[in-house]
């Protein structure tokens, strides 16, 4: 028997089980990132003293990254407009720059880690730093994710969208929540770990 | 019809990679039974130390090595990692994954009537990152200087400097957390979406209910101490100081860190997670005493609607209430004020369903079976662990009482007797849904009245040491100090009992394995009961899509004693009548 609503809308709840399930994961990386940034408002709010955060990390290279993401996020966001248009060449080509973007996001990322750390900058140096490393290396983490996530689907995955186009349509809808979601948690991390 | 969806007939598919919410249930209830055992076994073992501190074992004495029981006798850091064991395997490993993954599985699709969990895969994915996780849990017992010894709260900066063991337990924790994070997506989906044909949100089983509100408990509190697993793993590991502040001496000698860290943060992110987990903890067992307790007395649950707006209304305060762990911290009158009024306002919503549930025994016919022993033997349990957590949950009351033997009578009281409880009784009483077997009665008479006069027998004297002043966390049981050493016989009886208490589940062992063979054949609804599970799946289940069709759904979920009717229950999907 078929699991229902898979790649359908429940009438009553407006969902798809895909849409939904991905909503609820984001509430709880909101959950997880949300302690991360609570702890360094507590450590900072209570330490007696704290570095210049732009003096230590590299705010070119992470404004540059910055861009980055915010123009791959705007590259996912089309992608799915192609697909749902009909048109898969674009849609493929579209995704496969997004997941692009991403690993120059994050190989512009590993370019600031070894010039801090060929520096002798470590986690242990003090708080800041200890969290900076901790925060950007998770949402780091996250972005691999998501670049594996989008090049399945512009690549093998496809597959799907020949056997069951809505529910493709669904996965990649998904994969563009999350997408979006690791970019606002870098806009957010942008904001209090290079400018603040 | 989807590629994972065909039946499979490789044996490894079908019983240990499944993909069938069913097996994966079962997966979840085997697996966190043996836990259950392996963590009472850590109580049998040191509630020795604490009867006869400083003898030796008898027995086992000498199989745990030179360095952990020299002689037999227990050594303080053994005692500590046992205890930090005991506690994090029964919350973490046992009954959370019993109650959530074992029950939630195997339930929820067959109640709601859904063909399987939402998302398969996901559901493999939870076992399997739960397994890994227990695995690593107790593979750290095996580890230079054992197994984590700061207790199953883990606090900085004693667990920054603790032994290889603690770098395990953040490891196991934190797959334990995307396990959880894994299973309650798939509830929370499960729920709102899967749910048939006119079963809207007042005619779900209060289970149900209970389940849903606590995935969104796991769903929300459990990452925060994820992150603060990632923290301490760096202090562990990269040397940072985030729970380290500047200027501390450890063993005599200043640490070289950069301080400037705050151990209370580490307090703040554990008890954020695990105030709501006490709830997680007791929901799920408030969902399966419902559901035997309106079987049982062939009548509607009193106040249905009020239970689920009470445990809804629950899940939200939980969020609130953490620090009343940490009154001693001497984080500010204003802060304690604040979290002691939330305490006493959630202590509401679990009066309300105690006193539902109690007000449903009222005028009913009751049939004392074994479900209904332990479902009824929860309600003054459950009823003395939450009004003892009373003069905990205020400010004044609870400096004197912090960190005494009392605080471990209340938690076991509402855990222990409580929910663990709630589980026998679900076990006994939806075995026959599984196995297509009843279990044996006088076995199950035995069983729970053996467990309920020796839980009581340890926990009750609980109170009696805390209120005295012992310590929770002493290795010899108090006597050390003058006030513990007239207390101390009582700890012996309370040995005594823990290990009574073994014997007594030696007949409920035989009697799940021994049912498989020998129980009496159960037909389609042995309790007569009106959910979905019972009336329209077949008994034993189907193994793929769990209803031969999916079925609709008429009226809600306890129509007992329904006036007119033929039979004294109205199944949910009987369109008459």
């Amino acid at each position: 028997m078929e699991i229902p609503y898979t790649a359908s809308v429940r009438p009553d709840t407006g969902v798809t089980n895909q849409k939904l399930g991905m909503w609820l994961f984001l509430a709880s990386e909101v959950m997880l990132f949300g302690s991360l940034f609570s702890s360094y408002a507590l450590l900072r709010s209570g330490a007696t003293a704290w570095p210049d955060q732009s003096s230590i990390v590299n705010v070119r290279l992470a404004a540059i990254n910055t861009v980055v993401l915010i123009t791959s996020s705007v590259t996912i966001v089309r992608s799915g407009a192609a697909l749902r248009s009909g048109n898969v060449a674009r849609f493929r080509a579209l995704l496969a720059t997004t997941a692009l973007l991403g690993i120059v996001f994050l190989a512009i990322k590993s370019i600031e880690y070894r010039g801090e750390l060929t520096e002798g900058l470590r986690p242990s140096a003090n708080n800041f730093v200890g969290l900076y490393f901790v925060m950007t290396f998770l949402h780091a983490v996250h972005v691999t994710g998501g670049v594996l996530v989008n090049l399945f689907l512009c690549g093998p995955g496809m597959t799907m969208n020949r056997r069951d186009a809505p529910r493709f349509l669904g996965r990649v809808e998904a994969a563009t929540l999350y997408w979006n979601f690791i970019d606002v948690i870098w806009i957010l991390m942008f904001i209090v770990l290079y400018v603040l | 019809m989807p590629r994972f969806y065909r039946i499979h007939t490789s044996l490894f598919r079908k019983y240990v990679f499944s993909l069938d919410h069913k097996i994966i249930g079962l997966q979840y209830a085997l697996t966190s039974l043996i836990f259950l055992l392996i963590g009472f076994s850590l109580a049998v073992l040191f509630r020795w130390q604490l009867a006869y501190p400083g003898q030796p074992v008898p027995i086992v004495g000498n199989w745990f090595g030179e360095l952990n029981a020299p002689g037999g006798v227990i050594l303080p850091e053994f005692y500590n990692q046992l205890v930090a064991m005991h506690g994090t395997i029964m919350v973490f490993l046992a009954v959370v994954p019993l109650s959530v993954g074992a029950f939630g599985n195997y339930l929820i699709p067959l109640q709601i009537g859904a063909p399987d969990m939402a998302f398969p895969r996901l559901n493999m994915a939870s076992y399997w990152a739960y397994l890994t996780g227990g695995v690593v849990m107790l593979v750290s017992f095996f580890v230079r200087g054992g197994a984590p010894n700061s207790g199953w709260t883990s606090y900085p900066p004693l667990a920054d400097f603790a032994t290889m063991g603690q770098t395990f337990w953040l490891t196991g924790m934190f797959l334990l957390i995307v396990s959880a994070m894994f299973g309650s997506v798939n509830t929370i989906t499960t729920i709102v979406q899967l749910r048939a044909p006119g079963l809207t949100w007042f005619r779900l089983p209060f289970f149900v209910w209970a389940q849903l509100v606590t995935a969104f408990l796991l769903l929300l509190a459990f990452p925060p101490l994820q992150g603060a697993a990632i923290l301490q793993f760096a202090d562990r590991v990269l040397g940072t100081s985030f729970f380290l502040p500047s200027g501390l001496f450890v063993a005599g000698a200043a640490v070289t860190r950069a301080g400037g860290g705050n151990p209370l943060l580490w307090q703040h992110l554990f008890w954020f997670l695990a105030h709501p987990e006490v709830y997680v903890l007791i929901l799920p067992a408030m969902g399966i005493v419902g559901e035997i307790i309106a079987n049982n007395t062939r009548k509607p649950l009193w106040g249905y609607r009020v239970m689920v707006y009470a445990i809804v209304f629950l899940g939200f305060m939980s969020f609130i209430v953490w620090a009343h762990h940490m009154f001693l911290t001497g984080m500010g009158t204003v802060i304690s004020a604040f979290f002691q009024t939330t305490t006493m306002i959630i202590s509401v919503p679990s009066v309300i369903v105690l006193t539902a549930l109690l007000l449903s025994l009222y005028g009913g016919s009751i049939r004392f079976n074994t479900p209904m022993l332990f479902a009824l033997a929860f309600l003054p349990m459950f009823g003395i662990g939450g009004l003892s957590g009373l003069p905990l949950g205020l400010a004044s009351s609870d400096i004197p009482l912090h960190d005494t033997m009392y605080v471990v009578g209340h938690f076991h009281y509402v855990v222990a007797p409580g929910t663990i409880f709630a589980l026998f009784g679900g076990i006994y009483y939806w075995y026959p849904k599984i196995t297509g077997r009843m279990m044996n009665e006088v076995l199950g008479w035995i069983h729970f009245a053996g467990s309920f006069i020796c839980m009581n027998g340890i926990l009750f004297p609980m109170l009696i040491l805390g209120l005295g002043g012992v310590n929770r966390r002493l290795y010899d049981g108090g006597m050390q100090y003058a006030l513990g050493q007239p207390l101390h016989s009582l700890q012996v009886g309370m040995s005594y009992a823990a290990w009574t208490l073994a014997l007594f589940q030696v007949p409920f062992i035989w009697n799940v394995f021994a049912s498989l063979k020998f129980g009496r054949v159960a037909d389609a609804n042995p309790w007569h009961a009106t959910t979905l599970e019972w009336t329209a799946a077949p008994t034993p289940p189907i193994a793929h899509g769990n209803f031969e069709t999916i079925p609709a759904v008429y009226r809600p979920a306890y129509e007992y004693s329904v006036p007119d009717a033929a039979d004294d229950f109205l199944p949910q999907n009987s369109a008459g009548l």
